[in-house]
């Protein structure tokens, strides 16, 4: 066994540089100056009490930086959601034990509201990073982790439940070690779903690094902007500077463009050699980068030292007569049905105790209930949590919250239940700014939720908004379906059009769509436009590619003598929709829908409360509630608006995407 | 090609290097019954033997292989090779795959040095020894290909490679040959051939599955005859006809026609018992895969055919261009359904068969749906639950249930389909594929 290393061979006869090392070389160094200044800037010491507010400058001097910044953060994101996918998504698929526990919980997860995470999080974070500002960082890119990362891993943990058998036997029969077939076979498998994969995640993700770069901090007056792109376009939204937001528009611009010629444009072309086909496809993707790559000596220089390194990590010794079985079937032994029965009690046990701390939670003691009765809402009465009246409360002897709540029942007790009013309280209650019931006295006599908890009639009301979100987002997929189907369908039909349009759409998806909301708002409010049909597509803005460049690849997957068949058939106008368009680009389009609506659940946090400038328009819906909510701190309001999105989504997906994807996979399959 | 200088008459038998004592397999149904698959085997491979393991489709031959190799446990009994228990894959046997199973995302070379990297060899020599199989297998020139360059023959010679370059004792190969084209196929079987009579290769012996009868005929020692359900060893037959052997010796073809017969007994056919045997009232008995129009074709062409309604097998075969596992498939189906007789290798077509051969379409329907509910519980069945429903309908996954009662879930989908597909020729029942429902036919059938 070889215990050196490098072991000599391998350094000198291969490190001859080509001309291409003249840009490979500085490239490299580049990249990792960048992310050394990155990190120092990620890594300074940031203390709740005593740093001041975190801001940016609109200065477009800074962008560079900024971008760096955020590039930086989305680039952590997607490693650590490697990371995970890596380790969960294989635990799930080895173990049946595991799978039964982690696959419907990151189906949950999936379903949850991404930037809802931010608020979660903030708060433990900022403890775990004590003193620095990587605790905020952390947060920020924890929230783009969730926006990447279960998609990633159901994709690798699909691709290795059907690795074909015969392969998984002969990885068996060749002894490969666990480990050996982790990187031989079962990583090699997945790599270009999980590739595919990233590229959408990543694509999403823009979305939201420029919506979790602006981190509201419990104790502080103030949002705390990063330095980054995200917190540049807030801020340039909040002073209603259209030239910054310009400028932020051309730097997101370049960095995506960058970011897809050097990294992923590269990846995708090498990883076509792991696709597991059996002949060889028609057209092979190209990058470059990757040619510039391939070409570099010292590039590949570099990948013989990390083979070396590979090598000499010592092998375990060989073990003489054990390799691993294949088993097709099993037969669970009386052991085994014991160690189930256990795991399943304790999956139980863990399951209704959750679910029994998060009625707590959100409930207080009682559930909600005291004597039989169902307690009323508690109000937040400041409802702008607006940090000067919370002040002027605690002024008065009402607690106020570190995220600046006032709870009515706090306002009861400082008064009495109501009844000693002093003079000066009494015009605060009444400021139109306060949101107090006009007879405080009446609303004190009505035994409330605990302060800060949720009450039944707000879980309905919960309900309600979650309809109206619901219902916009099925509007609006609708509407864009029938927008964007005929488009791409042309598009489609003709090859060389769709060549040209098929990566600027891509494009237009990666690109964050929450820049261009202030134009709706300014167009909004200058023309009292109906805030219903003019605000609520914000939400399919960033999503509605997913479907455009989902129905072209479906037209151009639609083999030639089908059309051509078609066209000798004489079918034309909507019988050839009917008979042979819709059912063809059926299974391309629902994979478009599901990833579409997805984002635009997502996206309607975002774009139900939009600003300007002084200028903020609400829409009621549950996006506008979690956002209302989120206040820097988890709390039982969030936790509920979350929930709700949660099941709901997952109740959509379930009774409306799945029915219509088990249809495509059954019925319109061509092949 | 094959230039053997000097033929060998009878492989010398040398001593036992992997044996399988009262060796059992129970799968469970889906429902939880137990379904025995293997039913005590034994089994011995000596020094300096082929031996070809033949069976009809779901005899369970592979799951034989992949006992003898380790992939899986038996449900009772034992493996030992060279007196060693089998409890997994071991270094010494080497096994190669009827889809090749290899790595695409390797070089020709990377697939080939695979199997040495887990042996501990390093890397200089791993490289020599993988271009020394590259090269003995016919490679040279290919080692930087990744396989989905490769043609099938050139895929399973790097599959042969990458099991040779191990130097192992035992090869076992399942089906290597069957995902090849007729000439591929024996190009590759010669060469295989070459190897181990000029013994360039160390393996001291090969077992391999197949269901070509020829081919084990052209190159094993030794046949093994596993029945169906269960898999028995119902005959172990000597084969010693001088290398290389000749298709067109008369030998060679009487070999092969007793093989046909091994095969034709009631024992080796698929249902595992003899037509006449048959429980007529069990709903638990498979079905052959066969198509309608395969049944009736081959049918007519018996009927039509010199002998005037009785046929040869392995002629048949030959003509057809079909594996006899194919065959078997299709004469079980004519056998089940009573239109023919199979008995030492031949076909004879019973009176119903001509009639059925003779008549037009219509009335061929009518009498295929005659024999159908005569002789095939499930299809009787099924009409039977039709026409008690008010509606006529009932759902394919509550038949799918109670045939999971008697056979495994591949096992049970495939017979209810191939019902499915009987009865609709025959206008029993009706089946719509998109909500997985059968009904009886508008008119009443």
């Amino acid at each position: 066994m070889r215990t050196t290393f490098p072991d000599a061979g391998v350094l000198r006869p291969r490190l001859k540089l080509t001309p291409w090392d003249a840009v490979v070389v500085p490239l490299i160094i580049v990249i990792i100056l960048l992310l050394t200044i990155a990190f120092q800037g990620a890594s300074q010491p940031f203390d709740v009490a005593t740093t001041p507010d975190l801001t940016v400058s609109l200065d477009p001097i800074n962008l560079p930086y900024y971008g760096l910044r955020t590039v930086f953060r989305m680039f952590l994101a997607v490693l650590l959601s490697l990371l995970f996918t890596f380790t969960v998504a294989t635990l799930a698929a080895k173990s049946r034990r595991a799978e039964m526990v982690i696959i419907p919980a990151l189906d949950f997860l999936q379903s949850l509201p991404i930037l809802g995470f931010l608020t979660v999080t903030t708060a433990i974070f900022l403890g775990v990073f004590r003193g620095s500002l990587l605790g905020l960082e952390a947060a920020s890119i924890f929230a783009i982790f969730t926006s990447q990362v279960w998609n990633m891993a159901f994709s690798f943990y699909h691709s290795l439940i059907t690795i074909p058998r015969e392969l998984r036997e002969a990885a068996a029969v060749l002894r490969l070690s666990p480990w050996k077939k982790f990187w031989k076979l079962e990583v090699p498998f997945a790599m270009p779903g999980l590739i595919w994969n990233t590229m959408m995640s990543v694509s999403g993700g823009w979305f939201f690094v420029v919506a979790s770069e602006v981190i509201a901090v419990v104790g502080r007056d103030n949002d705390q902007y990063l330095p980054g792109v995200g917190s540049y376009i807030a801020l340039a939204i909040e002073q209603a500077d259209i030239a910054a937001m310009v400028y932020a528009g051309l730097t997101l611009l370049i960095i995506i463009l960058i970011y897809d010629q050097l990294i992923f444009r590269p990846i995708v072309a090498w990883s076509e050699k792991f696709k597991f086909e059996q002949s060889e496809a028609q057209e092979v993707a190209q990058s470059w980068m990757l040619r510039l790559l391939q070409r570099s000596g010292f590039a590949s220089s570099l990948n013989a030292v990390g083979a070396a390194v590979r090598r000499s990590i010592p092998t375990l010794p060989v073990r003489e007569a054990s390799g691993s079985r294949v088993e097709a079937q099993s037969d669970p032994r009386p052991m085994d049905r014991a160690i189930d029965r256990v795991w399943y009690g304790m999956v139980i046990a863990v399951t209704l105790w959750a679910v029994w701390f998060l009625a707590t939670y959100m409930f207080g003691p009682g559930l909600g209930f005291e004597n039989g009765r169902v307690l009323a809402a508690n109000p937040n009465v400041n409802t702008d949590l607006d940090p000067e009246i919370a002040r002027q409360f605690a002024a008065f002897g009402v607690t106020a919250n570190p995220d600046q709540t006032v709870w009515l029942s706090d306002v009861c007790a400082a008064t009495a239940g109501g009844t000693q009013v002093s003079a000066e309280l009494a015009a605060l209650v009444r400021n139109e700014r306060v949101g107090a019931p006009d007879d405080l006295a009446a609303a004190c006599a009505v035994p409330m939720a605990p302060a800060g908890k949720v009450a039944w009639s707000e879980v309905l009301e919960c309900l309600w908004l979650g309809l109206l979100t619901t219902m916009r987002v099925v509007i609006w997929i609708g509407i864009s379906t029938l927008v964007w189907t005929p488009i791409g369908v042309w598009i489609g039909l003709r090859p060389r059009v769709a060549q040209f349009v098929q990566p600027l759409a891509q494009f237009a998806a990666a690109f964050p769509a929450n820049l261009l909301f202030p134009v709706a708002v300014v167009l909004i409010a200058t023309y009292a436009l109906p805030q219903n049909l003019f605000q609520a597509p914000l939400m399919i803005l960033g999503a509605q590619w997913y479907i455009l460049f989902n129905v072209i690849a479906g037209t151009v997957s639609i083999p030639n003598e089908l059309k051509e068949a078609a066209q000798v058939l004489g079918l034309r106008g909507w019988a050839w929709w009917r008979k042979l368009i819709i059912p063809a680009i059926f299974p391309a389009f629902v994979t478009g829908g599901i990833t579409a609506s997805g984002g635009s659940w997502n996206a309607s946090i975002v774009s139900e409360v939009v600003s300007w400038g002084a200028t903020t328009l609400t829409l009621s819906g549950l996006g506008a509630y979690i956002a209302y909510w989120s206040t820097g701190e988890f709390n039982p309001h969030v936790g509920l608006g979350m929930l709700v999105m949660g099941l709901l989504v997952l109740a959509f997906n379930r009774l409306f995407w799945r029915r219509l994807y088990m249809l495509a996979e059954t019925r319109f399959r061509l092949d | 090609m094959a230039t053997t200088l000097t033929p060998k008459t009878t492989a010398s038998v040398g001593k036992v290097i992997l044996s399988a004592r009262n060796l059992h397999k129970i799968f469970k149904t889906p429902e939880g019954n137990d379904l025995l698959v293997l039913d005590n085997i034994h089994l011995d491979l000596a020094e300096s033997e082929i031996v070809a393991l033949l069976g009809r489709s779901g005899s369970g031959k592979s799951t034989l292989l992949r006992c003898l190799i380790g992939l899986i446990s038996p449900s009772s009994g034992e493996v030992r090779y060279r007196n060693r228990p089998v409890t997994g894959p071991m270094p010494g046997m080497a096994m190669v795959f009827q889809s090749f199973a290899l790595f695409p995302w390797l070089t020709v070379l990377e697939n080939v040095e695979l199997g040495l990297e887990t042996q501990g060899v390093p890397e200089g020599e791993r490289r020599r020894r993988a271009l020394e199989a590259i090269d003995l297998i016919g490679l040279d020139g290919f080692e930087s290909a990744y396989p989905k360059e490769l043609s099938g023959g050139m895929r399973q010679r790097v599959g042969f490679a990458r099991a040779l370059v191990t130097n192992p004792d035992v090869l076992l190969m399942d089906e290597p040959f069957s995902a090849l084209d007729v000439l591929t196929a024996e190009n590759l079987r010669t060469e295989l051939l070459d190897l181990w009579e000029e013994r360039r290769i160390p393996t001291k012996a090969i077992l391999m599955v197949t269901h070509n009868i020829e081919e084990a005929v052209l190159m094993a020692d030794r046949v093994l005859i596993l029945s169906s359900n269960p898999g028995r060893i119902i005959s172990n037959q000597r084969i010693d006809l001088p290398r290389p052997r000749d298709r067109n010796d008369p030998a060679f073809i009487a070999v092969v026609e007793t093989i046909y017969r091994a095969m034709t007994t009631p024992e080796a056919a698929f249902v595992g018992a003899a037509a006449a045997e048959i429980d007529h009232t069990s709903l638990g008995m498979r079905l052959p895969e066969a198509e309608v129009a395969q049944i009736i074709g081959l049918i007519e062409r018996v009927e039509a055919g010199p002998d005037r309604g009785r046929d040869d097998l392995p002629a048949l075969a030959a003509e057809m261009q079909l594996d006899a596992d194919d065959l078997f498939v299709i004469t079980d189906a004519a056998e089940l359904l009573g239109f023919a007789q199979t008995c030492e290798g031949d076909i004879t077509l019973l009176p119903e068969g001509v009639k059925l051969a003779r008549s037009d379409i219509q009335e061929r329907k009518v009498l295929f749906a005659e024999h159908l509910m005569n002789r095939v519980p499930l299809a009787a069945h099924i009409r039977r639950v039709l026409a008690a429903r008010p509606d006529h309908r009932a759902p394919r996954e509550r038949f799918l249930t109670e045939l999971e009662d008697f056979m495994g879930a591949e096992e049970a989908a495939r017979t209810l389909d191939t019902a499915i597909d009987w009865g609709r020729y025959a206008e029993l029942f009706e089946y719509d594929a998109r909500e997985g429902r059968l009904r009886l036919p508008e008119n009443g059938g």
